[in-house]
């Protein structure tokens, strides 16, 4: 069964880009990933769904209803957290929480508390003194206070230490396998490839791909960049598997994609000075879509 | 409900500061009418000697001013506009700055329709409107009551108050139909208060011209002068009709608009 389910989802606004035909579904029970560089129309997507923007056309249903005309009813079981955290600044947490709370006709006071404590979140402070990270974890026990069967997450890291990325990550694992679906949007890969089923990729508005992320790791390559000490033939690593080799004095870059051990073997026969090996970054990603369509 | 209370709280600062204020602005003008009343002259044949036009800026009526009520009635000019300052600026303010404070995204994600958001945020408006309309009362009746020498004011300040009432529920809708229409709502509320400055403008203007009498439908300042209203004049039928159309066709205005536009996130 879909949750979410988009379809030929447009909006334009003015000037700005905003998105066109988008079109994807989210199974339930999955976590599923939504990917692109800043201003690629995550946020618009979301926005649309939970209805504080409409769209110019197409339409979207989350558990099966129109997402406009159900509004009010679906939101009872969406938990949301948005890329960037405001709340009434005269407020204290526990406050906010508790009038967060009073819009879903159930006693959250005990789960509050139990988030509060796993996030590592004072509750008597008032929001205004709150850190931008600490503003977050606030945003993240609303979200979840309720126990909505839909979690819909835009940017949830950024602000986020490592530490609170970890059990963050953990208690969204622990709510997904209670049953409850998750729409993960991020410009970072690593945590999408760490917690996610499926993925969808969003480019200057359109989806570019939906894919498992099991699938689009086999694709995966990596970035190698070397200096050496002395100037190599520039043809020494011209091996299966490697792409866009660029030779620069001593300094070679390429990317591989295959068996890293080939690649390995050669570099420890050469004499280096340095060695970066990198994920790619997003845009490489998305490259790399492109020239599989081209 | 948590909303209604939630913007009560919010409101609650202000609107104690609003009460104070209107007090000691009663206060001020009756202390100023005791000082002329005891110095002998007659404020009367003082105020005649101004020129017209500047007793039409002043709030100077046809009111006599020798009697505490006369005199009121001119305070209540002023009364009149620290109130609808008040409306207007609430109207627009209490829809606006869920956007303005980028709140929105909190707000509107919650199981309610927007419509219920507008409609508990109005309600919650209304009675503010409703306590400023009260502590102004209170006041009027207390101080004028002092002043009065025995004078029957009561009635005359009760009558006063329902018009007063009238004008703060059109400049609550006037500022809340702005802030749901305005694709910026943030300027929703200096919007509204030119709005008022013009119409209270407009009004000064027709006291100093009979020939553009006519104008007068454009603004409520007009609708319910104390000079008119009181001493039995009650208030004009004609301008209560013409203030209920606008209160609804603005209520009408916010809704609509609101359910429908795009928020700013």
């Amino acid at each position: 069964m879909n949750v979410i389910e988009i379809k030929n989802l447009t909006k334009t606004y003015g000037k700005s880009r905003g998105i066109s035909d988008i079109s994807f579904n989210v199974e339930q029970g999955e976590i599923f990933g939504f990917i692109g560089p800043n201003g690629a129309g995550k946020s618009t997507t979301i926005r649309t769904l939970l209805s504080l923007i409409y769209p110019t056309s197409g339409s979207a249903t989350i558990f099966g209803k129109d997402c406009i005309r159900f509004a009010p009813e679906i939101k009872k079981e969406i938990g949301y957290l948005p890329s960037e955290v405001f709340y009434y600044d005269n407020m204290k947490v526990k406050e906010l929480l508790k009038y967060s709370a009073s819009f879903y006709k159930k006693d959250c006071s005990k789960r509050i508390k139990d988030l509060a404590e796993i996030m590592d979140l004072d509750l008597n402070k008032k929001i205004d003194d709150l850190s931008l990270g600490n503003k977050k974890k606030v945003g993240i026990v609303q979200g979840l206070l309720h126990e909505p069967k839909l979690i819909i997450l835009d940017e949830p890291t950024s602000g986020l230490d490592p530490l609170m990325q970890q059990k963050f990550f953990e208690l969204l694992e622990e709510e997904n396998k209670k049953g409850a679906t998750i729409l993960f949007s991020s410009h970072i890969l690593s945590e999408v490839q760490r917690l996610c089923n499926r993925v969808a990729i969003i480019k200057e508005g359109k989806i570019i791909t939906v894919e498992k992320i099991s699938t689009l790791q086999e694709n995966n390559y990596k970035k190698f960049k070397i200096e050496t000490k002395y100037a190599l033939d520039k043809d020494y690593f011209q091996i299966g598997g490697v792409n866009k080799l660029e030779v620069n004095n001593n300094v070679i870059s390429f990317l591989f994609r295959g068996n890293i051990n080939t690649v390995m073997k050669k570099i420890a026969e050469i004499d280096i000075a340095n060695l970066w090996i990198e994920e790619p970054d997003l845009e490489e990603i998305f490259m790399h879509y492109y020239e599989k369509e081209a | 409900m948590n909303i209604f209370l939630k913007e009560m709280k919010y409101h609650r600062k202000s609107l104690i500061f609003w009460s104070i204020g209107v007090f000691l602005m009663v206060i001020s003008g009756m202390t100023k009418y005791e000082a002329y009343s005891s110095s002998g002259q007659s404020i009367n044949d003082l105020i005649a000697d101004i020129p017209k036009s500047l007793r039409a800026v002043l709030g100077f009526s046809d009111l006599d001013l020798t009697k505490a009520s006369g005199y009121y009635g001119m305070l209540f000019l002023y009364l009149l506009l620290m109130a609808t300052i008040h409306a207007v600026m609430l109207g627009a303010t209490i829809i606006a700055k869920e956007e303005r404070d980028k709140t929105s995204e909190f707000l509107f994600v919650k199981p309610v329709s927007r419509s219920k958001v507008i409609t508990t945020k109005l309600l919650a408006a209304f009675t503010n409107i409703i306590i400023f309309n009260l502590a102004t009362f209170l006041s009027s009746i207390i101080l004028l009551g002092k002043y009065s020498d025995g004078e029957a004011v009561n009635s005359e300040i009760a009558i006063l108050m329902a018009a007063m009432l009238f004008l703060q529920v059109l400049f609550m809708v006037i500022g809340s139909a702005l802030a749901a229409v305005k694709k910026k709502p943030k300027s929703a509320a200096s919007v509204a208060a030119g709005i008022l400055l013009l119409t209270y403008m407009l009004s000064i203007v027709i006291d100093l011209n009979e020939n553009i009498e006519g104008l007068r439908y454009f603004t409520p300042f007009k609708y319910f002068e104390a000079k008119n209203v009181m001493y039995g004049g009650g208030l004009d039928v004609l301008f209560v009709v013409i203030s209920l159309i606008l209160i609804l066709t603005l209520l009408v205005v916010t809704y609509v608009f609101y359910k429908k536009r795009d928020l700013n996130v």
